[in-house]
């Protein structure tokens, strides 16, 4: 067991200007699951694949425990990997794939053997011993790739898009078994995920890159409570925060026909570049469905409803008398309110919000940051 | 009950729990023109042959009497003869060694050139392959003369060697053109899974590269062997002591020496065919795993 260290590491490829992992600072500790998550082209496959020894360091350093690892070979660094693709070898079968580098190790064959069926106890893969990978579903291809890493017992596990392969369902159902089986053996993990689902739901702490550069760590409650500017704020979540640009005006942010009150504090960390206008952010739980006409209210015409049983979600645009301001979640361009699936408006409806005291993000317009 | 419901008026329900097994296994007749075709072809093929090996069962008289005819009655001497010629066994035991020699030669210097090219990046590397694929529009016949000369400075005239040598780099172009591709799909995790697993870069050609491509290697493997084994030219050129003919040589030579006893010549020559076919049939399927197969995860 060990903890990860990442110092200013930076990797530049060959013929590129922008590095594509720029001075990532990141410490992990001994024991801990945490998840690399970021849109694709990000660099956190890099900065995975740098801790694997994979990718050359350009500048800084890697430490695992006490030791730089930053030019140590791979197979050196004591450390194990799950591929998305699992890259399992063909030509042997699941025991000799998992045990491969206890083999190469000169481990003793009858250690080997017993290491391998404990592994392949834990994953449900005992039947399977004998087969080849050719034989064996996505899933228990999976589960094999883990069984491999778990077999060599490194210092660090590293998984890279692990669960992309598999179906919806099968992802949601390995997902809580990789999470528990990573509590239950206690090794420090790094996992690389595009899906914020399941960075939120495995990771003891996640951290957000963007462009190669980290936006933000922090445990799942701090990500989605706090996120530290805008980028993280409409990454985080699902379905995603609606995020705004508005005009300050006497202390308050001007949404639709709503006047949001800001804290002094954040009024006056405004600058010249933000020209009067701050960002605002609210997910769709924080908002409330109000009587027309209540104070702090804003309009939204209803487009599109999902149900999904539990809850029930709003898709609309922000009616407003000023036409000042562009409010939207994510990718779409559309206001979403999570409403009671009891009591559904109608397509064409419009339904007035409030923002749950307290619940609204504030950013700078022009540097993206929270404020306040 | 809901199902019959949806019928088209008139038609009869199926009866619940009944499974009719329809024949779709049944064999489906192609139409008479592709048979033709192909009985052309195939006596086209084996018409000849089948005219050698039955030759050698009948005696010179009844070839003249009659040259189409079957033996009657059959004669086993001609080929108990060339069984039990010593100049026979010399020829198969010389082709043996230089169809395997040749194999074994080009498979080695084949799979270690083509995962070089294949998986190092390297100056000039595009070039090496090039220039191996320029091999192939390079036959023999024209560098034959130069090639015999360079095979007498070296002293390998009336050797095995001097005919294994040049059939190796003959055999080279191809084996690295089926190869390459070959190598190449074996894909960059495998390589990067070996290497966090401990395994070197020779490791990783060792346990990884060579059981992968094996179906590959077989291919080049059987391509050089029958190569090897049906060449004629070089021989002929670099070989000119009894002691070392190759079963071609050995052919043209008996025939040549026993011109007059054309049923001997045929039991020689069919006799000299089998071990290239028999090969050859044996590893038939392999040869056409190694052209398509590539490497599945």
């Amino acid at each position: 067991m060990a903890t990860v260290t990442f110092d200013h590491a930076t990797r530049v490829y060959p013929g590129t200007e922008r590095p594509a992992v720029d001075q990532l600072n990141l410490h992990i500790e001994d024991g801990e699951f945490l998840v690399l998550v970021g849109p694709s082209g990000c660099g956190k496959s890099t900065s995975l694949r740098m801790l694997a020894g994979l990718e050359d360091v350009n500048g800084g350093r890697i430490l695992i425990g006490d030791r730089d690892v930053t030019d140590v070979q791979p197979k050196d660094r004591d450390i194990a990997m799950v591929f998305q693709n699992y890259a399992l070898y063909p030509h042997m079968s699941v025991a000799d794939n998992m045990g491969f580098a206890l083999k190469i190790a000169g481990t003793p064959k009858a250690e080997i053997r017993q290491r391998v069926e404990e592994a392949a106890k834990i994953l449900d893969l005992t039947e399977y011993l004998d087969r080849k990978p050719k034989a064996l579903s996505g899933g228990q291809r999976q589960r094999v790739a883990m069984g491999r890493a778990i077999v060599r017992q490194p210092q660090v596990f590293l998984m890279d898009e692990p669960l992309s392969n598999l179906d919806a369902k099968l992802r949601v159902q390995t997902r809580t078994q990789i999470a528990s089986l990573q509590r239950r053996l206690g090794v420090t993990t790094v996992y690389v995920t595009h899906d914020q689902t399941e960075a939120l739901t495995m990771g003891d702490r996640i951290a957000v890159l963007k462009g190669g550069v980290l936006q933000q760590v922090g445990t799942p409650r701090e990500m989605y409570d706090a996120p530290a500017n805008v980028f993280v704020a409409g990454f985080i979540g699902s379905p995603a925060m609606n995020i705004g640009t508005f005009d300050v005006k006497e202390g308050a942010a001007l949404v639709g026909n709503a006047q949001i009150p800001l804290e002094r504090s954040m009024v006056a960390g405004l600058t010249d570049a933000d020209a009067g206008k701050v960002t605002v952010g609210f997910r769709p739980e924080s908002l409330d469905v109000v009587p027309s006409g209540t104070p702090g209210s804003f309009q939204v015409q209803v487009n599109i409803v999902e149900e999904l049983g539990s809850d029930a979600y709003v898709y609309g645009s922000l009616q407003s008398d000023l036409g000042t301001g562009e409010l939207s979640a994510g990718d779409s361009d559309q206001v979403i309110v999570r409403i009671n699936p009891r009591d559904v408006p109608m397509k064409g409806d419009i339904i007035n919000v409030a923002i749950k005291a307290g619940h609204e993000h504030v950013f700078s317009a022009s540097s993206g940051n929270r404020l306040g | 009950m809901s199902a019959s419901a949806t019928l088209p008026a008139g038609l009869p329900t199926a009866t619940p729990g009944t499974y009719e097994v329809r024949s779709s296994r049944k064999f489906q007749w192609g139409s008479p023109l592709t048979y033709l075709i192909a009985l052309v072809l195939i006596a086209a093929c084996i018409g000849p042959v089948l005219y050698i090996v039955l030759g050698g069962f009948r005696t010179n008289s009844q070839i003249t009497e009659d040259p189409s005819g079957l033996p009657a009655p059959w004669v086993f001497t001609n080929y108990t003869e060339v069984l039990s010629s010593e100049s026979f066994w010399i020829a198969m035991t010389n082709s043996a060694i230089s169809a395997l020699g040749t194999t074994v030669g080009v498979v080695v210097l084949g799979v270690m050139a083509s995962y070089v090219i294949a998986r190092y990046q390297f100056a000039g590397k595009g070039v090496m392959y090039s220039l191996f694929a320029a091999g192939l529009m390079f036959p023999m016949t024209v560098a034959i003369t130069p090639l015999y000369l360079m095979v007498r400075t070296l002293g390998l005239t009336n050797t095995l060697a001097g005919i294994i040598l040049p059939q190796i780099a003959f055999a080279l172009p191809t084996t690295i053109i089926i190869l390459v591709p070959f190598l190449r799909a074996i894909p960059k995790e495998l390589e990067e899974a070996a290497s966090i697993d401990g395994a070197s870069r020779l490791g990783f050609f060792w346990r990884m590269v060579i059981p992968l491509s094996l179906p590959g290697v077989i291919t080049t493997g059987i391509l050089a062997f029958i190569a090897a084994w049906n060449g004629y030219m070089l021989p002929l050129f670099i070989l000119s002591d009894p002691n070392t003919f190759t079963l071609p040589l050995g052919v043209a030579n008996f025939a040549s020496q026993y011109s007059v006893d054309t049923a001997k010549v045929l039991a020689f020559t069919s006799l000299s065919m089998i071990p290239a076919l028999i090969f050859f049939s044996l590893f038939e399927k392999r040869i056409v795993g190694g052209l398509t197969g590539a490497i599945k995860g």
